[in-house]
């Protein structure tokens, strides 16, 4: 078993001019066997340094990093039985593919020369990669390069994968057929994974669960849809989600929640679930706002169209209120629907789909109702 | 078409400013660089007379054409060159391969300190050889034929009976120190080289390595060694040429004739109280040989070691 945790691991950098760094503060997560996770979050969020922390490229400043139950914080890397894939793929130039995937297995372990070959040959096989076998990287594309690196963390069997962004240097089309190969090849190999993007599509598509960081902080471990639908606080809600999600600052009064250019009101159950909190935020995410002709219901609001941008099968409306110097939110409506910039339009914000969180902390103190999410039942 | 009927002064009147403008530059570049070398080759050939009677640029005629003079410095240098090429290819070869582990060290492995002794190591660079000259030969001369003398008649009484000298006189030593001064102070040189070299290899790369298995050490011969090969033409070509051209430490390491390197040997030939100029550019034509030879076989080499 390769069950991989982290148990508040802690990375402090100590810069002479700045004093101390933390990168890394007290994350903890477990990561189960042949789990993908996506460790997700902006740039110099600590996603990499927790990535190489596992990997035994960085030291730990605390906690623990253990695997299959035994602590690892002070194996050199070679002795952690970890592969990992490099956003620049890391190839040694000189040495062509064969070279390059054996390379691992000459130096950590004492296997016969045949005994390597075949395990390589495996490798290749697996990726499609084996009329490419003796050339060397520099007559490679970049997609291959890229299986390459695969290959090489393949080939050495290892207990966890550990990817540093491996498709970011893909063109897009390739990026998404690489995404489903991944994928493939994880389920297969039943290898546990840790995956590290700061592409949010990426997180939600490939992974079993994602990790979300912000200023070394991890804000929420679960699976895309819980990010997605449930998450934690503002941070999830709005990094997850493309478009993202809308924000209002609102205060709330008895049963009203007021903003700047509407009032919200609040059905019993919802009052209740917000407490005696005033100062809050309310979150609908782009795809729940319903686009109307007629105002019909009391969360509809009267809305002007300023930016439409078609993606074909769905418009993302960029809207203002209909008042003077509104705040702006975005919209996403049906791709075949007709609409136009400076059209008057009613706008529904459904009360089962709105979130409300917490203005000063950011925590999510209301989520949307998933009551209406379809479950598709397994044909027997 | 007109081309065929333009006159030279119709074509030059066309040609565009730049180009005129390169013409020139590469005709000073002619005059400077090329005019002595072809004078040096044309005098080589000329006897004594028909140097003074000619112009120096201008070629020998049937009557003054001579290879005495080349005979002359050949039969002079030849026993200098071979010196030269025993001491100066293993301190060249020592130096690249100290350089780059060197380089190696203080670069792609990380460790606490290696800021100061990069430090030192770049100092040595600015260290005029003329200010060390006394130490470097009371070490030669006096501080190692001491230690040696104590070290081997204490240790090795039983055999030598306490008769033991350090050979201090003999060329082979001479060369040997000679050779031994220029790989040590070569050295800093390369692993500057070598350094600036290194620091442009992906550290992602090294980390690959490092989690594959591979020790510090393998890690050097595996991958950095294999891709410093356009780094090592560089440092060999620079530091061959070095160590050849250098006069004043072989002045002041080797005195047996028989262990005098070629810049020795070049300057006893044009130190003589008659100035004879065609053995004096002879022999600095074959001085210059060896150099030339390096350049010439490692030049593409080099070309893409400065590049990349």
């Amino acid at each position: 078993m390769a069950q991989l945790t982290l148990d508040d691991v802690t990375k402090i950098f100590h810069d002479d001019d700045e004093g101390e760094i933390v990168a890394v503060d007290e994350v903890s997560v477990d990561i189960e066997d042949g789990e993908f996770l996506c460790v997700v979050g902006p740039s110099g969020c600590g996603k990499s340094t927790t990535l190489r922390m596992i990997a035994g490229l960085e030291d730990i400043s605390s906690g623990e990093i253990r695997l299959g139950g035994e602590v690892i914080n002070d194996q050199p890397p070679a002795q952690r039985d970890v592969a990992m894939v490099f956003q620049s793929y890391a190839l040694y130039p000189h040495m062509t593919v064969r070279e390059n995937m054996a390379f691992g297995l000459e130096q950590s372990t004492d296997m016969s020369e045949e005994a390597i070959d075949q395990q390589v040959t495996e490798a290749t096989d697996l990726l499609g990669i084996d009329d490419l076998i003796d050339r060397k990287p520099g007559e490679l594309s970049g997609g291959q390069q890229q299986r390459v690196a695969l290959g090489r963390a393949i080939v050495r069997d290892p207990e966890v994968f550990l990817m540093d962004e491996p498709l970011a240097n893909l063109d897009a089309k390739l990026r998404a057929e690489m995404r489903t190969e991944l994928q493939h090849l994880q389920e297969r190999l039943g290898v546990t994974t840790v995956y590290v993007t700061h592409d949010q599509t990426e997180a939600m598509t490939m992974s079993d669960r994602i990790a979300i960081l912000n200023d070394g902080i991890l804000q929420q471990a679960a699976t895309p849809l819980e990010c997605y639908h449930e998450p934690n606080n503002m941070f999830v809600a709005g990094f997850i989600g493309e478009p993202s999600m809308n924000f209002f600052d609102v205060e709330r009064q008895g049963s009203t929640l007021v903003a700047d250019d509407f009032e919200y009101d609040l059905s019993e159950e919802t009052a209740r679930e917000l407490g005696d909190k005033t100062d809050l935020t309310l979150g609908i995410r782009p795809e729940d706002i319903e686009v109307i002709d007629s105002q019909s219901g009391r969360h509809d609001y009267e809305g002007v169209v300023d930016v439409v941008e078609p993606r074909g099968s769905e418009n993302t409306v960029h809207m203002m209120f209909d008042t003077s110097d509104s705040a702006t939110f975005i919209a996403t409506v049906d791709g075949m629907r007709d609409i136009d910039w400076g059209q008057h339009v009613t706008v529904r914000f459904p009360e089962e789909a709105i979130h409300v969180f917490d203005t000063k902390t950011g925590e999510a103190v209301r989520n949307r109702k998933l009551d209406s999410v379809e479950k598709v039942e397994p044909v027997v | 078409m007109s081309t065929s009927t333009r006159n030279p002064i119709e074509s030059l009147r066309d040609m565009e400013n730049s180009r005129i403008g390169l013409y020139v530059v590469l005709l000073f570049g002619i005059v400077f660089y090329l005019f002595p070398m072809e004078t040096a080759v044309m005098t080589m050939f000329k006897t004594q007379t028909e140097f003074v009677e000619t112009v120096p640029f201008a070629p020998p005629s049937p009557d003054g054409f001579t290879l005495g003079a080349l005979m002359t410095a050949w039969n002079t240098l030849r026993p200098g060159l071979v010196n030269s090429m025993l001491m100066a290819i293993p301190a060249t070869i020592f130096s690249a391969m100290a350089g780059s582990l060197a380089a190696y060290g203080l670069t792609t492995i990380s460790w606490r300190g290696q800021v100061a002794v990069f430090s030192i190591v770049l100092a040595g660079i600015f260290i005029p050889y003329q200010a060390v000259l006394v130490p470097l030969a009371q070490f030669w001369y006096q501080i190692l034929p001491d230690l040696m003398n104590g070290f081997v008649n204490t240790a090795f009484g039983f055999i030598t009976g306490g008769n033991w000298t350090y050979p201090t006189r003999s060329g082979h030593v001479q060369l040997l120190q000679l050779s031994i001064t220029h790989a040590a102070y070569g050295t800093p040189m390369c692993t500057l080289l070598f350094r600036s070299y290194y620091k442009g290899i992906s550290d992602e790369m090294i980390e690959a390595a490092r989690l594959d298995g591979a020790t510090a050490f393998s890690i050097y011969k595996n991958i950095i060694l294999p891709l410093s090969l356009p780094m090592f033409a560089v440092t060999l070509i620079y530091q061959f040429t070095q160590v050849y051209n250098d006069l004043l430490f072989a002045l002041v390491l080797v005195n047996e004739p028989a262990s005098q390197v070629a810049t020795q040997r070049l300057a006893a030939l044009t130190g003589g109280v008659v100035q004879s100029f065609n053995t004096t550019m002879a022999g600095a034509i074959v001085a210059a040989l060896p150099t030339l030879l390096v350049y010439i076989f490692f030049g593409e080499q080099f070309a893409k070691g400065v590049a990349e």
